[in-house]
């Protein structure tokens, strides 16, 4: 009841901001996998490829192009900002507002505390954004839409942007958690993360993301959890 | 003796290399009625914090209802009300979310009744949101989020700080509704020291970080006086006596506030010193509170109120 009264309260916090990620992907997605019929295997070669009419289609790229790789990319970027926002509006505000102490007063654990607003922050990004990836993927493999279904990859490379999401969402937390200044060490879980992200984002291997991304989120959230459990308020 | 609801030991904070709590022991028993009294920046906020866990001592400890303050389990935060500087509220609840809010973390204890006659009392709303309301409306909603959980033990810092009289007031006669029940205790901050005079039995002062008084309102009352001695001839530069706080003198006349004289060693002294008449002057807890916790070198703002 406790966990549920916090989660509800963070979530509703956090509501305007995920809405407006989910429609920036939504609207991006949409325009970009708009059917454009009669929709032949040629067209699609030119649409995806850019190449002129006539010239032959090349199966191998077909069958690995993908109509959600724009949306993806835009994922990778709007997921990241969600996570700072999140992390802003479930670390930093209650600093600004003064709030923690009448937060922290509850007869809840301040695990408890943390793990309510962990929680919505994951709920806030794979809800919402998952969903939006879902349907786009759901929509991009429709058979009587487009002659090809959208390649794994693709797919799993978008739940991934969104789990960066939860690394920048940590890093944040982090940064604001510290007491330190701006200049030494309060900037290091922002930076982190943000390093992070990127190189990530520069990794071929499927299971190097996954791996580097486990790895982020796993240092970020003990990390966080240690500054949150010993943080004065 | 009665039961010990609130305890520290040897208290102290240093925040970098600045001191602000400087070993504080007190002994507060249950059913009392607290005023923590200080200056801004005496360290009384940040004593409440420690109390309450917010803060790590740098030394000593802390113990609420017998629980070390250090490790607050929630079942004994349930006992205990906290009002926050400044009513620090979620500003974009209205009351009814932030009353559903806060009895899911008292569902045994809330009293839907309660909180829904103060807020009548107070004449809102609960579908006004908190970003709407005044300080003043804030302070009440904040009162009534305290009281409601019935708590065993209520801490309020500085809960009247920036409210005119008349909300003060409320606030006040809110406050007087928990004081009537059994055996609650509360600890209160403030600023304005004729409310802690209209509610609090047992006064606490803190000065500079360091405990000042901790006794019985009526105690503290009696202690600190003030002394004006008159001479035919100039009045002496000092006062040797023991137990002065202040002394200020004029030409032919000698001011002296004092703490725990009686008044044989009043007579004494004026024997020894000559003086042709003394009178002990009647303050106001105000007035005693300025002077117990004046500087030692404290000036008057204006000079020309000492010449004669």
């Amino acid at each position: 009841m406790r966990f549920l009264a916090l989660l509800k309260k963070e979530l509703r916090e956090s509501l305007p901001w995920l809405l407006l990620a989910a429609l920036i992907v939504l609207g991006v997605g949409l325009v970009r996998l708009r059917p454009r019929a009669p929709f032949s295997v040629a067209d699609y070669w030119q649409y995806t490829s850019g190449m002129t009419p006539g010239e032959p289609v090349n199966v191998h790229y077909l069958v690995g192009a993908a109509q959600l790789e724009l949306p993806a990319v835009w994922l990778a970027f709007i997921a990241p900002a969600l996570g700072l926002v999140l992390g802003v509006r479930h670390f930093w505000v209650p600093l600004f507002t003064r709030t923690w102490s009448f937060l922290l007063h509850r007869s809840a654990k301040r695990s408890t505390v943390l793990a309510a607003k962990l929680a919505a922050a994951a709920i806030a990004l794979v809800v919402p954004l998952g969903l939006v990836w879902i349907s786009l993927h759901r929509y991009a493999c429709r058979p009587d839409v487009f002659p090809f279904p959208e390649p794994i990859k693709v797919f799993a490379s978008g739940w991934l942007c969104i789990a960066l999401g939860f690394v920048v969402y940590l890093g944040t937390a982090l940064s604001a958690l510290s007491t330190a200044r701006w200049y030494t060490t309060r900037i290091l879980g922002l930076a982190f993360a943000t390093l992070a992200v990127f190189f990530i984002i520069a990794q071929w291997k499927l299971t190097w993301i996954i791996t580097l991304t486990i790895l982020a989120i796993a240092i970020l959230l003990i990390q966080t959890v240690a500054a949150f459990e010993d943080r004065e308020f | 003796m009665s039961e010990i609801v609130l305890e520290t030991k040897g208290l102290t904070k240093y925040y970098g290399g600045k001191l602000a709590l400087d070993h504080l022991d007190l002994q507060i028993p249950r059913g009392s009625i607290c005023g923590f009294l200080g200056r801004n920046g005496a360290g009384k906020t940040t004593a409440i914090k420690m109390m309450l866990g917010l803060l790590h001592p740098t030394a000593g400890s802390a113990a609420l209802l017998g629980c070390d303050s250090a490790a607050l389990t929630p079942a004994v935060r349930q006992r205990i009300g906290y009002v926050t500087e400044g009513h620090r509220l979620f500003r974009w609840m209205s009351i009814a979310k932030l009353e559903r809010f806060q009895r899911a973390f008292f569902p045994e204890q809330w009293d839907d009744r309660f909180f829904g006659d103060m807020i009548e009392y107070f004449e809102l709303s609960t579908k006004q949101k908190i970003k709407h309301l005044s300080n003043g409306q804030r302070a009440q909603v904040s009162l009534a989020l305290a009281l409601a959980p019935n708590p065993e033990l209520l801490i309020m810092d500085d809960p009247t700080l920036g409210l005119d009289a008349a909300i003060r007031r409320q606030f006040l006669e809110g406050m007087i509704e928990l004081i009537t029940r059994q055996g609650r205790t509360v600890l209160f901050s403030s600023h304005i020291l004729a409310d802690v005079e209209r509610v609090a039995d047992r006064v606490v002062v803190v000065d500079r970080g360091r405990l000042r008084a901790d006794c019985p309102l009526e105690a503290f009352r009696a202690s600190v006086r003030k002394v004006i001695a008159k001479f035919s001839d100039t009045a002496p530069s000092e006062a040797q006596i023991e137990g002065l706080l202040h002394c200020r003198h004029s030409k032919k006349q000698l001011e002296m506030t004092l703490v725990d004289v009686g008044d044989a060693e009043v007579a004494e002294w004026a024997r020894q010193t000559g003086a042709e008449h003394y009178e002990f002057v009647e303050m106001n807890l105000e007035d005693q509170f300025i002077e117990f916790t004046a500087p030692p070198n404290h000036r008057r703002l204006f000079q020309w109120e000492e010449v004669e």
